[in-house]
């Protein structure tokens, strides 16, 4: 039945965009914790004024500790108050009339300006006289074609080198007609745009992962048959081969062999030397259906014991979770988890705020929401209670290690059918989605939970590679025999490292 | 009968130094009066002190006392709270002493208090014309339900009390200062707490009661206040309390319940307050049954004030004036807050809580607000409501995914102005409906039950009377019988499946997305976006006055102009908003617009064309490998661009600005170049039909240009003739002049 769903549905970036009018749809089942959730997690709505319409797309904090909010509509407005208890903020417009806006960011020293990744450019947008309003736009890079609407530009925060990267979608979400549609670009400080990668499909947000590697989450689609955070390596190709014709545009790089479509990435990835593996695989309905903008929690501890991990939320089910990355025999991979739905609209974007709390708004426009706002702004707050949740998972070479927020008693933490592990991976193919295949349910012949109860070795009997690798815990309890608010957790085994 | 009790314990109310529970003073709390006595022992705190079954209401928190009220007014409210603030739930404490220590012990406490918070106490005054707006805002969001002049909980002595900045922070986040959430949160702006603040102080000046410093009394007042046992109610870190006397072994009559208590708190309970907590006190230790125990929270709470459920409750005669409506086509349900009969059957648990917490709402037509009392009062009650509220299942088992059309097209349609027309009185997803501004159709699966859905669209008016909406089910038959060949199940669970589909459900009919006007007032607009007349990186300039041109940054042109309104722009669908012009537009090239020509004849570089069998753009370095790189642009004070780009190394200012005369309306457009070396330079100006009219002056049947005529380079034939302006560029700065006049 879900594999029949995935197959004929229609993502974010799907055929939707070559349709009169959006097509019903549904947005799948809900994890069903949203009740237990709040306990831990509360959404705070942020409200936006009567008559004002702000469908954010970008977030960024400034040095004042106001947040820059770039949205569809193209404005940019700076908002104040965000962490009040009970937030009744102002917004005043920073600059207007720009192209729907998926990337902000603030350049360390340049106080009144802000760089935007807009559909049309990168462009430094300045308020030269102080006024609080912009009036200098500046071309940073325009290096790219821009031919089609479902073209999307996103753009990453400035690196330690002061490098911006920009994440550009295909033509129409299946073609690349205009230049560099389907590659990310490095944006150097003196100005210099650079093909760096290709083979993007649909990317919904660009940044580094908690080791400050750099990043893009992926839609669902074509050689995409789930969405997936995957590290954008310089001259990688990340999987979707139609943008291949913009190689003699980019020097240095050289076009990759062709994949061949209805392989497994696992083996074709030994063909083609360029092709990045999935690190992340969000499987698709399960946990979310069009994943969009991310955020590293650097809170120190204020946002709950998920310091240093990935927070990304999703348009379709408007929900936020997690993730964790690794890097095993130089290959990037790591889990994805459940955390928090209920929102009110479709996430395009997270940001977290000067107390730590996790700003996330969006839209419903365009596509299927679970949300019923057209708009909203929304503040998730830790409410200081610790949840008991799977913290965070490693691989090991016989198994993994699983890491717990609150202690696991030692009864069911020593107990092997306590985890439950299955695996699957999917077909790496042209054809849009595509169904979870070639299922293992390796067996789990040790669990071993340390003294602290805070975590577990479990041994498999075999580990898979290339295999999204499914965690069900259910049968844990804290010391307290409490349930796990969330059960499921899903590892992406690229590489096993070596004993 | 069932009202007698109340009748009974409350006409003898004319005694206002009484403690007031709003709630109780409803015409229709329908408890009896051990009920009534119940809720007081609650309300007034008893549990603090006397252990039992009954929940502990939170005191309020004194840490910022200090700076939120006077000190004079403190001292006063210590020594006879019944007089400083008749109604007060607060005893009188001070009265266990000797009369001769009471003031002293009082200044003692208010010193204590004070010193609690590093904030000052303040006054401001109030301006008179705020009171006004204040005194309406009261009214409209629902202040007076329980605070209504006269009857109610008492605001007579808030002048006193307060200043304008403590009052409004307060009244802005009221359950920082009293966590027990009876005076809850209304959803205030600051700016409303601020006026609403204003009306309660008056425009009267105070002054502010001075204190001057002495740890000697602060350090006897913090003693003093726990051997008074204040702690048991005020939660002060590093102040315990102690416990008195458990609640089941109280006596009616006797402590704090005897007519004149001595040497005990004095809550100046009337002798019927006493008579029902006396009643009450027998069966204490029992826990009340799941439907009392709502009845009971939704009087303590004053819920009743304005919904009803079960009979109890509802808008009295004297309130329903003030609950308004931006809606007055919805009758009464656009006014009144909806009945909770079954609520617990109704919502969805998550959007009960949702309500509840975090406060959402569905109505924003309605005036009065969903107060927001907060989870130390109400987090016992959604899991109660959910137990007791109960429906006879309707379930719509969910369809198989090859059958779902059928469905989803009959709940579209039944949706529609060709179906029921549920439009004409409900918004979707956020677009008006053309007619009432009802309740947003869209969220109707996320809010709510399925067998509530079922049965109320079955008869509405069984579950909300009153309600202006129609039986499309009467006696169960479908009105229509075209759909779903007219079975009433089919058809709910039709439209149940479409409301399911959120925001992927399509439109339904009668509900128009239409594209927004950008309006330029008095400055000039500049919005990007895709548009047919200036490409994918257009750039749409406004200026006040009705003229507007658009640039295309990709290729460096001008490339349209127009009169009329400026654009309008459509945000309902996936893309950014394409702009498209209002007024009818005068539509130029969009290749690049300067250039090296080889020779004066040499052909003008055209821009790629793309199309349906040849979509790849066969050049896609075409404006770079002519020399053009764009810019940006810089805003002047009245918000006018100034194009900024290079062509080749000659870097260009291109600023138009408006101009509006009688005869002529147009643009006059300034070039500014700087060249590193001298050289020339073209510059299309204008192509197709266009006729020489006279030295320097070009033009088609809608556009005439004016030009240096010593630049002027005519070339081309019939309708491919063309314009160019040949530039003799000196080394450093140049400027050049066109005019664009509009043609009717």
């Amino acid at each position: 039945m879900i594999c029949c769903v995935k197959y004929r549905a229609i993502g974010l970036a799907g055929l939707l965009a070559l349709l009169p009018s959006v097509q019903a749809e549904e947005v799948g089942a809900r994890w069903g914790t949203e009740q237990r959730e709040r306990e831990f997690y509360r959404v705070v709505n942020v409200p936006i004024p009567k008559g004002q319409v702000i469908e954010s797309g970008a977030f960024e904090l400034m040095p004042d500790n106001r947040m820059a909010i770039g949205t569809r509509r193209g404005d940019i407005y700076l908002m104040s108050g965000v962490d009040d208890d009970k937030p009744r903020p102002r917004f005043e417009k920073f600059a207007e009339g720009l192209d729907e806006i998926f990337g902000l960011a603030h350049r360390q020293g340049e106080k009144d300006a802000l760089y935007v990744t807009h559909s049309a450019e990168l462009t430094r947008v300045r308020d030269t006289n102080g006024d609080g309003r912009a009036d200098r736009f500046e071309t940073v890079s325009d290096a790219w074609g821009y031919r089609n609407y479902h073209e999307y530009a996103f753009g990453s925060k400035f690196d330690a080198k002061g490098n911006l990267y920009v994440a550009l979608g295909l033509s129409a979400s299946y073609h690349s007609r205009a230049l560099f549609r389907g590659w990310a670009m490095k944006i150097t400080p003196d100005g210099k745009s650079i093909p760096i990668a290709s083979g993007l499909r649909s990317p919904g947000g660009i940044g580094p992962n908690e080791h400050g590697a750099l990043f893009y989450i992926e839609s669902q689609g074509p050689w995409n048959s789930s969405c997936s955070l995957k590290f954008l390596k310089p001259g990688g190709f990340m999987g979707h081969p139609v943008s291949f014709n913009w190689y003699p545009y980019a020097p240095g790089l050289k076009r990759p062999v062709a994949p061949e479509s209805g392989t497994r990435i696992v083996t074709e990835k030994e063909k083609v030397r360029e092709l990045v593996p999935y690190a992340v695989v969000f499987p698709y309905i399960r946990m979310g259906r069009s994943i969009t903008g991310y955020v590293v929690d650097k809170t120190g501890g204020k946002f709950g014991p998920f310091e240093n991990q990935i927070f990304l939320g999703d348009y379709t089910q408007s929900i936020i979770m997690r993730a964790t990355t690794e890097q095993i025999n130089g290959v990037w991979q790591g889990a994805c988890y459940p955390f928090r739905e209920g929102l009110s609209t479709g996430i395009l974007n997270v940001q977290f705020t000067p107390k730590g709390r996790l700003l996330a708004g969006g839209t419903n426009r365009g596509w299927p929401v679970r949300g019923i706002k057209p708009f909203a702004l929304e503040r998730l707050d830790w409410t200081g209670k610790m949840p008991f949740e799977i913290k965070r998972i490693h691989i090991t070479p016989d198994g993994f290690k699983i890491l717990f927020t609150k202690p696991v008693d030692a009864k069911t933490g020593n107990d092997p059918k306590s985890y439950r592990v299955k695996t699957f991976t999917h077909i790496y193919h042209g054809g849009y989605g595509g169904p979870e295949v070639d299922q293992t349910t390796p067996t789990v012949q040790r669990a071993e939970l340390a003294a602290d109860g805070l975590s577990a070795r479990i041994t498999l009997s075999t580990l898979k590679r290339g295999h999204v690798h499914e965690f069900d815990l259910g049968a844990l309890r804290d010391r307290r025999q409490g349930e796990l608010l969330h059960r499921h957790a899903y590892y992406t085994v690229n590489e096993v490292p070596k004993k | 009968m069932r009202w007698a009790w109340a009748i009974l314990v409350f006409t003898s109310a004319a005694v206002w130094a009484q403690p007031v529970v709003p709630g109780l003073l409803q015409e229709r709390h329908g408890l009896d009066a051990a009920g009534q006595g119940r809720v007081l022992i609650e309300e007034l705190r008893c549990a603090w002190c006397h252990k039992g079954a009954v929940k502990r209401k939170l005191g309020p928190d004194l840490s910022g006392v200090g700076a939120r009220l006077d000190a004079g007014y403190l001292k006063r409210f210590l020594l006879d709270p019944h007089t400083a603030d008749p109604g007060t739930q607060m005893p009188d404490i001070l009265g266990m002493l000797p009369e001769d220590e009471q003031d002293a012990t009082a200044e003692v406490l208010t010193y204590y208090l004070k010193s609690l918070s590093a904030g000052k106490f303040s006054r401001a005054n109030v301006d008179a014309s705020m009171v006004g707006a204040g005194k309406k805002l009261f009214e409209k969001v629902g202040c007076i339900t329980c605070h209504a002049p006269g009857k109610g909980v008492g605001l007579k002595h808030v002048p006193a009390k307060y200043g304008l900045d403590s009052l409004s922070a307060f009244l802005f986040q009221p359950r920082h200062a009293r966590p027990a959430g009876r005076m809850p949160d209304m959803n205030l702006t600051r700016a409303e707490a601020r006026s609403i603040a204003a009306y309660l102080l008056g425009p009267k000046e105070l002054k502010v009661t001075e204190l001057n410093p002495n740890p000697a009394k602060v350090q006897a007042g913090k003693l003093v206040f726990r051997s008074l046992n204040c702690t048991s109610c005020h939660k002060l870190p590093n102040q315990k309390s102690q416990l008195k006397l458990p609640m089941a072994e109280l006596t009616a009559g006797k402590g704090c319940l005897a007519e004149k208590p001595d040497g005990v708190p004095n809550f100046h309970l009337s002798a019927a307050q006493r008579d029902a907590i006396g009643k009450a006190l027998a069966g204490i230790e029992k826990p009340l049954p799941d439907r009392l125990q709502v009845q009971h929270t939704m009087t303590a709470l004053n819920c009743i004030a304005c919904h009803t459920r079960d009979g109890a409750g509802g808008v009295s005669n004297a309130m329903f004036q003030h609950f308004g409506t931006d809606e007055e086509g919805l009758g009464n349900p656009g006014r009144i807050p909806p009945p909770l009969d079954g609520v617990g059957a109704k919502l969805r648990p998550e959007w009960l809580r949702k309500v509840l917490f975090d406060g959402e709402i569905v109505r924003p037509y309605m005036h009065t607000r969903m107060p927001q009392f907060g989870e130390a009062a109400l987090a016992h009650l959604p899991p109660l409501l959910e137990k007791v509220d109960r429906l006879p299942p309707v379930t719509f088992p969910e369809l198989k995914r090859e059958g779902r059309r059928p469905y989803r097209e009959a709940g579209h349609q039944l949706v529609g102005d060709k179906g029921l027309n549920c439009v004409a009185c409900h918004n979707f997803n956020g677009k008006p409906s053309p007619g009432l501004k009802g309740l947003d159709l869209l969220t109707s699966f996320e809010r709510l039950q399925p067998s509530w859905y079922a049965h109320f669209m079955r008869d509405p008016q069984k579950y909300r009377p009153g309600i202006v909406m129609p039986n499309f089910w009467p006696d169960g038959q479908a009105v229509r019988q075209d759909v779903l060949e007219g079975s009433t199940h089919e058809q709910l669970r039709a439209m149940w499946h479409y409301f399911s589909l959120g925001r992927s459900a399509r439109d339904p009919a009668g509900i128009r997305s239409v594209g927004t006007d950008l309006l330029v007032t008095d400055r000039t607009r500049v919005y990007r976006g895709r548009s047919r007349v200036a490409g994918y990186r257009g750039i749409a300039v406004g200026f006040p006055g009705g003229v507007s041109y658009a640039f295309n940054a990709q290729n460096g042109t001008l490339s349209a102009l127009w009169q009329g309104e400026f654009v309008s722009v459509y945000w309902g669908g996936q893309g950014a908003g394409n702009f498209n012009p209002k007024g009818r537009a005068i539509e130029l090239a969009q290749d690049v617009a300067f250039y090296r020509l080889a020779k004066d004849d040499a052909p003008w570089p055209l821009r790629p064309v793309m199309t349906k069998e040849q979509p790849v753009n066969p050049d896609p370095l075409y404006p770079r490998n002519r020399g053009y790189q764009f810019g940006g642009y810089q805003l002047d004070k009245d918000g006018v661009p100034t194009f900024l780009y290079r062509t080749g190394a000659v870097t260009v200012e291109d600023i138009a600005h408006a101009v509006v005369a009688n005869r002529l309306t147009g643009l006059v457009r300034t070039l500014r170049l700087e060249a590193p070396k001298a050289e020339t330079i073209y510059f299309r100006v204008l192509t197709g039909k266009v006729q020489k009219l006279a030295p320097g002056q070009y033009g088609t049947d809608s556009l005439k240009v004016r030009v240096p005529e010593a630049s002027a380079l005519f070339r081309g034939q019939g309708e491919a003739r063309e314009l160019l302006l040949k530039l003799n560029l000196p080394k450093g700065k140049s400027e050049w002049g066109i005019r664009y006049d509009l043609l009717r």
